[in-house]
């Protein structure tokens, strides 16, 4: 009956390694490229981090035109948009102190009053606020990759601890560079899918140094580089099945999930694609750099 | 059924029922149920059933300055009793300047401003004495004031109506709450923003060149009005009595002043309030409420019954909430709101149903997926991956655990990677099955050469979910909660259930040879 598994062999023999210095030249530069992205244009930086107000409403006989031409003569900082369908808007607006905002928030919904069948939803973050989840944001992500440093380091040698998170340094750089060149918005929940990413991307590479570890023991007199490669073919199969069956779910996510999960979903979806990559063509060839062998040090 | 222990059937299958049944009180959802099973359902977070999260900061500052105020009065006060002259006062950020006429009783008065304020830490240096609200002075005022003020808030959230609010203490000087159901945030954060310090003064008629030149003399205060700020009123600094002595307020109608408030002092401040208004009939009693006058009407006669009302330009919904703060009694200092999230039932009734169309149709695809990829050992695998999902809930369910709009998206993102272990598994075997022919000695080292890349590859992820809950807030910690549950529940139905089902099947089916 079914059994499509049998179209991926079970020993492949691709070499993966061989081509380990075009897809070291197009990482490095997918890096170089994030970084200057990064400090040039930025990232979108929503409520949670720029601080400021947010309004989700649901209208009846209106335009988004007319609710901007009714705000914009009392707010110069005002920006509408439409979410997820016609009729249900999203204002934003930025505001100095926290007093004001309540202010803000009062008078918008007063002037649009009659336009709104419901006010979905309504945020403020304060300028103190913004910056201590920022700065909470930043210390969650050093610490899980300090945390997953340590513990590939105690499980494996430390030349694999050193291999992860080089990958992992490059997961999140990449998909850092990718929403802000797509624009997506980086909210609390885009911090959340980045270490998801983290820990999913490290997950993969783990499977593939588990093999690496087994096949050292194994495979005594193999070149390091053809090892690496058996290591990957091991194992190719189960990387592409699970980033599928995981593609699978957080596309269902993206497009069924609503609107307000779609950013962390198209995160998440970037980042799968990344650490599955990464894991392959980042994390084992910077193993290469290290001696694993002691014969290896008398060629 | 070579080989497989009874004990360890046993346990997985009652593993399995118990993951079943408790996941009925969150699948059934009966809201109002009082059954104690029922009753350990999944808790819904703000962002799903509705309602409004708020962050309060109390603003310390103000009190702070309050009380360097207080000591410029005291030390006032003090020196006319000792007859020294005080030259200069500098009031500082966190200190005040002396400068007094003569050192020779500064140490007198220094000892009586000790006995007033206990904790200050005061210097002298030749006729300077320097009074200084040293930390340990501050964190008293801190703590108090964060205690009265949660007290407060927690009248407040009451007598506004609001059901199960959660109220507490964030950090040093925050208070957060969490109120579900609440329909109208606006009235609940203009219930939240004020003081509602209240207090009675004297009014000074006969001093009009303070008021034209808006320069209070030592002891009495400039207070505008609360409808007109141009009016302004020359008071008695000191108040006659306050609103910590009311016991009782509530909204009332008068025939000629409309809508009002009408309030009953306790013992004490009915005889205050008694005592002064006997003793100056004829003049006017400004009612201060935050810093404006509501009202100073003339006192044309003694009140000694202890009640009375204020009058206002009020409607009825605004004499009512006057009445609620009157009730809870003033803050310490005023709240400042610096983060909020309000949702409405309407998005959260659209998210739950969105979130489950999302769950439904990605269990649906990775099945399919698998049945194509491993025919019958990918319904195996999918029979774990249902029973993962009943687990996770059941998990979430009796822990109490809240579920939020990224918690949907965890166990979504959980049904995806549910499946690894089983792949991880099966994968094994299929290179074990290239290696020798034995089929139960097949399945065995697929089982025992699989564990520890599963368990090394997930307690990674774990990590990562464990540090997101430490410094995630709110909606992010759900997450980080179904994704942790989500792992280790993945862990046991691939390791124990798909095991027992392999097995099984193997047995069952009486397979001579393993091909996967």
């Amino acid at each position: 009956m079914f059994g499509l598994n049998k179209i991926i062999p079970v020993e492949p023999n691709i070499n993966f390694l061989g081509l380990r210095r075009n897809f070291l030249i197009f990482s490095i530069l997918a890096m170089l490229i994030s970084i200057v992205l990064l400090s040039v244009k930025g990232l979108n930086l929503g409520i949670d981090f720029k601080g400021g107000t947010l309004i989700e409403v649901s209208t009846k006989n209106t335009s988004i035109g007319e609710l901007r031409e009714i705000l914009s003569s009392s707010y110069s900082d005002v920006s509408l948009q439409e979410f997820g369908n016609e009729n249900i808007i999203l204002i934003r607006l930025q505001n100095k102190s926290n007093q004001e905002s309540i202010e803000t928030v009062n008078s918008v919904k007063n002037l649009i009053q009659d336009k709104v069948v419901e006010f979905r939803r309504s945020e403020f973050v304060g300028p103190t606020i913004s910056s201590e989840l920022l700065f909470r944001g930043f210390q969650a992500v050093s610490f899980a990759l300090i945390a997953i440093l340590i513990y590939i380091w105690l499980r494996f040698e430390w030349q694999f601890g050193f291999g992860a998170v080089v990958a992992l340094t490059h997961d999140v750089l990449f998909t850092l560079g990718l929403l802000s060149i797509l624009n997506v918005e980086f909210s609390l929940a885009t911090i959340a899918a980045i270490l998801t990413i983290a820990g999913y991307s490290i997950n993969d590479t783990v499977v593939i140094f588990d093999r690496v570890r087994e096949n050292l023991r194994k495979y005594k007199k193999l070149e390091l580089v053809d090892l690496f490669n058996l290591s990957v073919n091991n194992t190719l199969s189960r990387t592409i099945m699970t980033s599928l069956t995981t593609l699978l779910a957080l596309v269902s996510l993206f497009i069924f999930g609503g609107e307000v999960i779609r950013p962390f979903a198209l995160t998440m979806i970037i980042g799968v694609i990344i650490g599955t990559y990464s894991s392959v063509f980042v994390a084992v060839p910077t193993l290469l750099i290290f001696k694993f062998r002691p014969q290896d040090e008398d060629d | 059924m070579k080989n497989y222990p009874i004990w360890k059937s046993f346990t997985v299958i009652s593993l399995v029922l118990l993951g079943i049944i408790f996941a009925i009180p969150s699948i059934i959802y009966d809201e109002n149920s009082e059954n104690w099973f029922l009753k350990n359902k999944i808790n819904l977070g703000l962002d799903l059933q509705g309602g409004s999260y708020l962050l309060l900061e109390v603003q310390l500052d103000v009190l702070y300055k309050e009380e360097l105020d207080n000591f410029v009065d005291s030390v006032r006060l003090i020196s006319r009793d000792q007859a020294v002259k005080i030259e200069k006062i500098n009031v500082q950020e966190n200190e005040v300047i002396v400068f007094f006429g003569n050192k020779e009783k500064i140490k007198d008065i220094r000892d009586s401003f000790f006995q007033m304020y206990r904790g200050v830490t005061l210097q002298i240096n030749n006729n300077k004495l320097s009074i200084i609200l040293n930390d340990e002075y501050r964190k008293i005022i801190q703590d108090s004031a964060i205690k009265q003020s949660l007290e407060i808030v927690r009248k407040r959230i009451d007598e506004s109506g609001t059901k199960e609010p959660l109220i507490q203490r964030s950090g040093k000087k925050r208070i957060l709450l969490q109120l579900p159901g609440v329909k109208d945030p606006e009235r609940i954060k203009d219930l939240l923003g004020k003081t509602a310090k209240l207090t009675f003064h004297i009014v000074d008629n006969d001093n009009v060149s303070a008021l034209q030149n808006n320069l209070a003399p030592f002891g009495k205060i400039i207070v505008p009005d609360m409808y007109d700020e141009n009016t302004k009123y020359l008071l008695d600094k000191r108040a006659v009595v306050g609103g910590e002595n009311l016991v009782d307020a509530k909204g009332s109608f008068d025939q000629t002043e409309g809508h009002a408030v009408s309030f009953r002092f306790d013992t004490e401040g009915a005889q205050k309030f008694g005592k002064v208004t006997t003793n100056n009939i004829g003049k006017n009693l400004a009612v201060v409420l935050d810093g404006v006058v509501i009202t100073a009407p003339r006192i044309s006669s003694a009140i000694t019954g202890g009640s009375g009302i204020i009058t206002g330009d009020f409607n009825a919904q605004e004499a009512s909430d006057l009445a609620v703060l009157l009730r809870a009694g003033a803050l310490p200092a005023p709240l400042e709101i610096v983060e909020e999230r309000s949702v409405g039932a309407g998005l959260g009734a659209d998210s739950i149903a969105a979130g489950q169309i999302a769950a439904i149709i990605g269990m649906v695809l990775v099945c399919i997926f698998m049945i194509l990829i491993y025919g019958t050992f990918g319904a195996l695998a999918n029979v774990s991956l249902i029973v993962n999902l009943f687990i996770i809930i059941s998990l979430l369910g009796t822990i109490g655990a809240t579920l939020t709009l990224p918690g949907i998206a965890g166990i979504v993102l959980t049904i995806g990677m549910a499946v690894d272990a089983n792949v991880l598994i099966f994968e094994r075997i299929k290179e074990e099955s290239l290696k020798q022919t034995k089929v139960f000695q097949i399945m065995k080292n697929g089982f025992d050469r699989a564990m520890s890349t599963i368990l090394d590859a997930n307690i990674t992820t774990l990590i990562a979910a464990v540090l997101l809950f430490a410094f995630g807030s709110g909606p992010i910690r759900g997450f980080s909660i179904t994704l942790s549950l989500g792992v280790i529940a993945s862990m046991f139905t691939a390791l124990m259930l798909t095991n027992f089902l392999v097995y099984m099947y193997v047995s069952f089916a009486n397979k001579k040879e393993l091909k996967l």
